[in-house]
Order: C-alpha cells, then structure tokens, then sequence
C-alpha cells in the first residue's frame, strides 16, 4: 500500500495505537478471567475492545488489523449470545489475538502500515475461524459468508443482556462519551467551511459511530437511537448524496447537544433519556432523501451487489467506505425498524434542553509530551535548589531580616507544594504493570502444568512511570522463576500436605520513602545446598561456603548465568533472568532483599527509591565534610558520656541508651576523613533505625536541618555502600545522602578489606 | 594565560557543532610535562577546578563528584588514572567536562592548552610497549611539526575493563 500519509492522518494513528494499547491492556486481564467466569459485563467489554478495534483500524485502512478483529468479535459474539460455549482454547485464542494486535501496533508505530502482519493475520484469523466452525459444527460449507452474517446478526441482537451498570463503567462512559462528543462537535462546526475534504466527515463519522456503540452496550437505548440517526445522515453525507437540508449541520448540532445533555444526565446518575426523541429523529429523517441502493436493499437484492454499485458510483475514499458500505443496507434497516418502534409510545421526559455552556466534561485529562513533563520536574527541582540557595545564602549570615525571612518562608511553603504536586504528575499507579502479570501467570501455569492463584495487593501504590517500565522485565523474570522453580508441581504440593493450588503475591506498598515490590510464593523455596553446590562448582566462592549467611548465598541467584535449574525449560533455566532483575534494579538505585523458608516459600522485595524524592534531611558534619541523614530514619541525638560506652572484646563499641545497646558506627570511617576527634565523648551519636536494625552514628557535629533533593550520583559512578544519592547545598557545594540501610555494611566491608590488606 | 586559551578553546566549541568541522580536531592539553589530546566532539566544556565532594569506597582516580549547575558529575584525575605522582591542583587546573554515549564525567588535568588540528595522516598507531598502565589508553600519537601529542581513546579511559571491574557492573551497560 503505497499512500502518502500526511502529518494529520499520522496523528490520528499515533492516537489510535496508544488508544489500542490502553485498551488491550486493559481487557487482557479480563479475558483471562473470562476463562474463570464468564460475566456478561466482561464479555461484552471486550467484544467492545475488538469492536473498537475492528473500527478503528478499518478506517485507517490497516486491513489485517481489521480482520483478525473482525474474526475475533464473531467468536466472541457467538459465545455472547450462547450459540458456542466458551472453552478455554478460545481464552487462548483471543490472548493470541490480542498478542498480534499488539504486535500489528508496533508494526503500524513504525511503518504507518500493517502490511508486514499479512502472514500472521492470515494464520490468526484462520484460527479464530477454525474455532468458530469448529465449535458449530456446522456451517462449513460457507466460508466467507457467516462473519458477514454474523455482523448482521449484532445489529438484529440490539437487545444486548441487561448489563449490571457499576460507576466505574458509567464514569469511563461519560468520559469517553464527552470526548468523542466534543470531537464530533467540532466535526460539524466545521463541516461548512471546507465541505470537500473527505477527512473530518470521516473522522465525524467514526466519532458519531463509536459513541452509538457504547451507548449500545451500556443499554442507553433512546442516546444509541438519536445517534444512529445522526450516524445515518452523517453517512449519507459522507458518500457524497446530496441531503434534503441546505444546512444540515444545524440539525446534528442540535442533536449533539441533546446526546451531551443526556451524558451530562448519566454522569449526575439519571437514565440518560432523550426528551422528545420522536421528534428529534423525525427531525433528522427530513435530511434524508430516500436513496435508490436502500430500497434495492429492501426489494431484496443482495446488499454486496448495492454495495458494488455504490462504490463504483463514487470516488474511492478507500477501504473504509467498502466496509461501511457493507454494513450500511443492514444499518438502513435496523433504522427503519427503529423509526416504527419509535412510533410506539416510547418513554418521554418533559426537561427543558440545557444551555450549550452546560455541556461542559466533568473529569478531563490530557495527554502531555513526557519529555516536556521531565523537563518541567527538572526545572522544579532546580528551583528547589535555587531557594535554599537563597534562603541560606551565606551572605545572610548573621542578619536579621524579619521581612526578607517571612517572604523566604512563604516562598519555600510555595515551592515545597509545587514540588509535592510535580512529584505526582508523573507517578501513575502500578495497576497496569500487575493486571499484565495475570497474564503472563495464566500463561506460564499452563506450560508448566501448575496450579496457581495470583494474589495483587497495593495496586493503587503510586510509581513512576520510567521505574515502572523498568521494573516490568525483572517483575516477569521473578514471576517466572516462582511459578517455574518455587511453586512445586501439584502432586508434590499434596505431598508435601499443602494445598495442591500454588499462591503467588504480588503487592507493591511504601516503606520509609521507598516503593516495595513484593513477589511471594508459597512454593519450596530457596535450596541453599544447591546454590552453594552450584556456586562452588562455577567457582564462584573459595572453601565449602559453610561460613556464608543464608543472604550472602541468596544473592548469589543474582549473578548472570547462575541457574540451579537441573533443565532449562522454556520458560526458565538459563540464568540470564535474576541478572537482568539485578541490573535494572541497579538502573533506578533499586536494591533487592531475597528471604526464603525451606519448603514454605521465597519472597523477594525490590526496594525502589522514589525518583526525584525530595527528603527532610539532617545535615552532621565530620570534619570538613558534610552528609545528610534522611530526618525519617533518625530516633534521637546525643552527645554521649564516657560510662555510656562499652567496648566489646573484638572491638565493637556500644553504647547504652536506657535499657538498649547499640552498635557505634563511625561515619568517618566511612567516609574515610579526619574528625575533629576521635574521643567518642567529643561528638554525637544519632541514633538510627533502619526497618528493625538500630544503631548510632558518631559525627562530631550536626549542622542543622533542611529539605533535601535526592540527585543521582551520576550512572557512571553506580551504586556506593552507605550512599543513597546526593544533593546540592546553598553554596553550590555537593553532600552525600546516607543510605541508613547499607551503612552497616559498608563499614562491615571496610573493617575486612583493612584486614585482608593492613598496609593500605 | 590559561584563561586566554579557555576562552579561545571555547569560541571553538560554541561555534563548531556539527560532526565534519568537528573531524580532526583535538582538545589538548598538558599533564606531568607531556602532551596529550582528546577528540573534540566528547568535549562539553571546561571548567576550572572546584570543590570537589569525595564518594566513598571509590578507585583513587575517582576523586568524588561536582555540581555543574544543577548536574552531579563524577570527576576522574587523568594523572592518577595513569598513576602519575600527585600534584596540587592550582589555579591553572582544569576539569575538562565529557560526554560518552550520555554519561558526563569530569577529567582533572594540569593544564589545558588549545584546539589542535591533526589530520589522519599525521596520527601514528600507539606504541607497543605494554609496559605501563597508561598506555592502553592511547588511540595514537599525533605529530604537530615536531611536537608530539598523545592522542587518548577517551572511552577506553573512562570504560576500561578494569574500570568496570572496579566500578560494578554499571559501566558495561554504556558500552
């Protein structure tokens, strides 16, 4: 297909493929649960899905798309209406359609055509068929014919099963509704300046036509009406027959208003109905003079040979028209059918049409350039800097500026919200990345012929949206190793006299200013013979391990190629995956704690530092050096004396605070600098918690208080034991931020690398 | 007179951005009595030295990190790197700021001297000594009359593999 695509036309498909991606993530989920229980409400949300999807790739003349689509929504329609039941071959089937969705959209992202998928398409809908027919039975004889029926069928079976409407659903409805409603209000009011571009009337069309579905599948029987009304005007236009009105654009505005009042009615929790609909659909019959093709269709000949004609009766405007051609005799009827049963006394509710600036949305949102966010977070992180540059100017010093002091801190409320509000624009909860994962665990249990129930907790956890795309690959790996490796097959699970269906939690939650992400099975759990066995064997440790703490050995899953699989599956074994968990999580600063019971479980916790986190932090000073505690960590300072100190026999110092001993760290040690003294009598201890570990901190000094924004140290330096970034001060200067948690080791490290090597 | 090369050195930067004008050209510079070059197109800016925050657990090169204007920037001292005695660091001390594939890092040199044109046919290939750690770190010996400068492989300099060694496994990402 070789069709030269303007900027306009690029656009709407780039809107298309994210729209498409959105929903397909969305209903995966669904449909997988669609094999667990089969709810009309699921069913008919992701008939919409393909629906929607049939349309939209329609109009944009991606064929293979519209297809398999196409294919898709029969089958999903005879199940629906309880012609086939659902077995769950066809859970597969539509997964399978929606992996080649997906993959046409990357296709049609990158070469603004689907043309590549053509084999795929072909092998896809071959499938769908066969599982049509094959459910069936019957009907073989016909190969083209039934999906034509089929369509038909949906518009005959109008009387779609009474959904059960919740406020979710009414919500997206009344959004999206408002949407396309805006967007076909601004079709028409444009429709008289420049009536001879085909393109809005097209784009009119699909917006008109896609709101009359969903008011189809919400059951807002007189709004689907009014709508198809216009949609049949509005398709009469657009085939370029000339209508009965002048000005027929006055007529659909006032339609739409009356469809936006309606949305506007559905969203304060009313039933939506159209007052004087009779009228209002009489009123849009006028615009239509009768057309020789319909009443072709109506004396009974066969819709495709009007379609023909019609066709070779216009400008080709392409695929599109072809497929609506198709479907518009089946879509004169249902109208004219309509337009009787409309005669019959239909409900009528005497409201006065609210007023055009009443029809305002009540929930918008709108995409924005991800590059423009990030650079307006930067900016506001700069200017965070830039305050505390100001406020504590060293200039200032030693003045006394009431005034300048009340500017600075009203200032500083400012910003601080600024930043608190910037921090949440990017965040967006972790729902979606979890709802992908029941897939993939759908997936996976069956290949390894597991029983499994995923459990997703804390899905609302707010993260950013880079750390979510970097955590989705390890979130796969880990999953797959539990359900492949953890999770004991079910004969073995009974066995081992636990229920034979295996648990899989997912939960994401906050934790002193960290995001957690949990994966925890109930499985056999982490074998530290084989991991040693293994580790020993690659040569990775010196001696029998015996002297390794049980975390020590866990890492070690983490480093590439260390698999204690005995087979590589398809699905796991081949040791690369734990090494890109440790990589990515290295990426975003993340670090993994790894815990395991023999025979009831491992868990596994990414700890994900919040980007662009501004902390309170407490300034200490050794020496001539600065660092900041995070002020979350800290329990309590002092300054200690000498009968608080006891010195242990292997050299530890502790002190007693009440009733409590606690480790002396010394962050000179740590930082490697000069204190003021080493008398620990000279200085302060903080005291410090870290999850349940507490200890103190000797500095010789703590410098005072301020807010804090958390820098990376650069990539190319990594990750520091005791260091969790570092921040920019007044001055201009750099100060590192201490990373409560690993302090311990870090000195831990430091006291063996002096032993191994005394003369350094 | 530093200053005066700086600012000459940088009309050469603001003003030369693309690729082909970039071609040939080498910033260079001295260091313990020698002549060295790098290319230009990894050079951002110079800056002179500035207070530097030490890291901890870090190779003794890594001499800590910088703030420029707002970015935290790791700098390397190109004389420790090739293990080169220490020297106070003085007002004609440059940090000459880099860009390799995103990552910016500060390299401390003595001193920075110009913007030198060295056509391909005046760069030899590196010598093969072998014998001291710096000079794996040579893309070739560029001729100016008589005067030699030591052409450095800026990203072997920065992602050796005894750098990723000592660094983690970060680096070898960038590579």
């Amino acid at each position: 297909m070789t069709m030269n695509i303007d900027d306009d036309q690029i656009e709407i498909i780039q809107e298309f493929v994210t729209e498409s991606r959105d929903m397909i993530e969305q209903l995966e989920p669904q449909i997988i649960e669609l094999g667990q229980d089969s709810d009309p409400e699921t069913m008919n949300a992701i008939f919409r899905l393909f629906h929607s999807m049939k349309g939209s790739a329609g109009f944009l003349e991606f064929d293979h798309m519209t297809r398999v689509a196409h294919a898709a929504e029969n089958l999903l329609d005879l199940i629906r209406n309880g012609e086939i039941d659902l077995v769950p071959d066809h859970v597969n089937l539509l997964c399978a359609a929606c992996d080649f969705a997906k993959e046409a959209l990357d296709s049609v992202e990158s070469s603004y055509s689907d043309d590549d998928m053509v084999n795929a398409a072909d092998i896809m809908a071959e499938q769908l068929h066969q599982a049509i027919e094959h459910a069936k039975g019957e009907d073989t004889a016909e190969e083209e014919a039934p999906a034509i029926d089929q369509t038909v069928e949906v518009g005959n079976n109008a009387e779609l099963p009474q959904i059960e409407i919740n406020d979710e659903m009414r919500q997206s409805f009344v959004t999206e509704g408002v949407e396309l409603l805006q967007n076909a209000e601004q079709g028409l009011l444009a429709w008289g300046e420049k009536s001879d571009d085909p393109e809005p009337m097209a784009d009119l069309f699909r917006n008109i036509h896609s709101f009359k579905g969903n008011c189809g599948f919400f059951g807002f029987a007189e709004m689907e009406k009014l709508a198809h009304q216009m949609e049949t005007v509005l398709d009469r236009a657009k085939s370029g027959s000339p209508l009965a009105s002048d000005n027929p654009a006055d007529s659909l505005l006032a339609a739409l208003d009356l469809l936006q009042n309606a949305v506007n009615d559905i969203s304060e929790g009313r039933d939506g109905s159209v007052p004087d609909l009779e009228e209002h659909l009489a009123e849009l019959q006028k615009l239509l003079p009768p057309m020789i093709g319909e009443i072709l269709v109506e004396e009974g000949v066969e819709a495709e040979h009007v379609t023909a004609a019609v066709e070779t009766q216009k400008k080709p405007v392409g695929e599109i028209l072809i497929d609506q051609g198709k479907a518009s005799p089946e879509q004169v009827n249902k109208a004219l059918r309509k337009q009787q049963a409309v005669k019959s006394p239909g409900k009528k509710q005497t409201k006065s049409p609210a007023s055009r600036a009443a029809t305002v949305a009540k929930k918008q949102d709108i995409r924005v350039d991800l590059g423009k966010l990030d650079n307006l977070i930067n900016l506001i992180g700069e200017m965070v800097i830039a305050e505390n540059m100001l406020i504590n100017n060293p200039d200032l010093k030693g003045l006394e500026l009431e005034n300048f002091t009340k500017a600075g801190q009203h200032m500083s409320k400012l910003v601080r919200e600024l930043q608190e509000m910037a921090m949440t624009i990017r965040m967006i909860p972790v729902a979606g990345l979890f709802r992908r994962m029941i897939r993939l665990v759908h997936d996976i249990s069956a290949k390894a012929g597991k029983k499994v129930d995923l459990v997703l907790s804390g899905e609302e956890t707010e993260i950013d949206k880079t750390v979510i795309e970097t955590i989705t690959d390890p979130l796969v790996h880990l999953l797959r190793n539990s359900l492949d490796h953890g999770l004991e097959p079910p004969d073995e699970r009974i066995a081992a006299g636990k229920d034979e269906k295996g648990t899989v939690t997912l939960s994401a939650r906050h934790e002193e200013g960290e995001v957690w992400v949990t994966v925890k099975d109930d499985g056999r759990g982490l074998n530290r013979e084989k991991i040693l066995e293994k580790a020993i064997s690659k040569g990775l440790i010196e001696g029998d391990g015996s002297d390794l703490s049980d975390k020590e050995i866990y890492n070690m899953i983490f480093m590439p190629g260390f698999s204690t699989a005995a087979q590589i599956t398809d699905i796991s074994g081949r040791g690369v995956g734990m090494d890109v968990v440790k990589k990515n999580l290295e990426k975003i600063k993340g670090k993994i704690n790894v815990s395991s019971t023999p025979g009831q479980g491992s868990r596994i916790d990414l700890r994900i530092p919040l980007t662009l986190a501004i902390i309170d932090g407490m300034m200490v000073r050794v020496g001539d050096t600065t660092a900041i505690l995070p002020t979350l960590s800290i329990l309590e300072a002092f300054r200690p004396n000498a009968d608080q100190i006891t010195q242990t026999p292997d050299g530890d110092e502790l002190a007693r605070v009440r009733e409590n001993f606690f480790q002396i760290i010394r962050l000179h040690e740590i930082l490697e600098k000069e204190p003021d003294s080493r008398e620990l009598a000279d200085g302060i201890l903080i005291v410090l918690e870290h999850q349940e570990d507490r200890f103190c901190l000797f500095v010789d000094e703590i410098v005072g208080q301020q807010q804090t924004v958390i820098k990376g140290l650069s990539e190319f330096i990594g990750n520091v034991a005791g260091v969790s970034g570092c921040t920019i001060l007044g001055d201009g200067g750099v100060s590192l931020i201490l990373d409560i948690g690993s302090l311990r080791e870090s000195i831990e490290g430091k006291l063996t690398e002096q032993e191994s090597a005394p003369e350094v | 007179m530093s200053e005066n090369n700086t600012a000459a050195v940088e009309t050469v930067l603001g003003t030369e951005e693309n690729e082909d004008t970039q071609k040939d050209k080498y910033l260079t510079f001295h260091l313990a009595g020698e002549d060295y070059g790098i290319e230009i197109r990894y050079v951002i800016e110079i800056i002179g030295i500035q207070k530097i925050t030490e890291v901890p657990d870090m190779p003794p090169f890594i001499r800590g990190v910088i703030n420029l204007r707002g970015k935290v920037i790791p700098v390397m001292d190109v004389r420790a790197r090739f293990s080169i005695e220490d020297r106070a660091y003085d007002d004609r001390t440059c940090i000459i700021v880099v860009n390799i594939e995103g990552t910016e890092v500060g390299l401390v040199v003595d001193e920075v001297s110009e913007v030198a044109d060295i056509p391909e046919k005046n760069v030899e290939p590196p010598p093969r000594t072998g014998k001291s750690t710096g000079s794996r770190y040579i893309q070739g010996m560029g001729k100016i009359g008589e005067e030699v400068k030591i052409l450095l492989d800026v990203q072997k300099l920065l992602f050796d593999e005894e750098m990723q060694q000592l660094m983690g496994t970060i680096a070898d990402e960038q590579e």
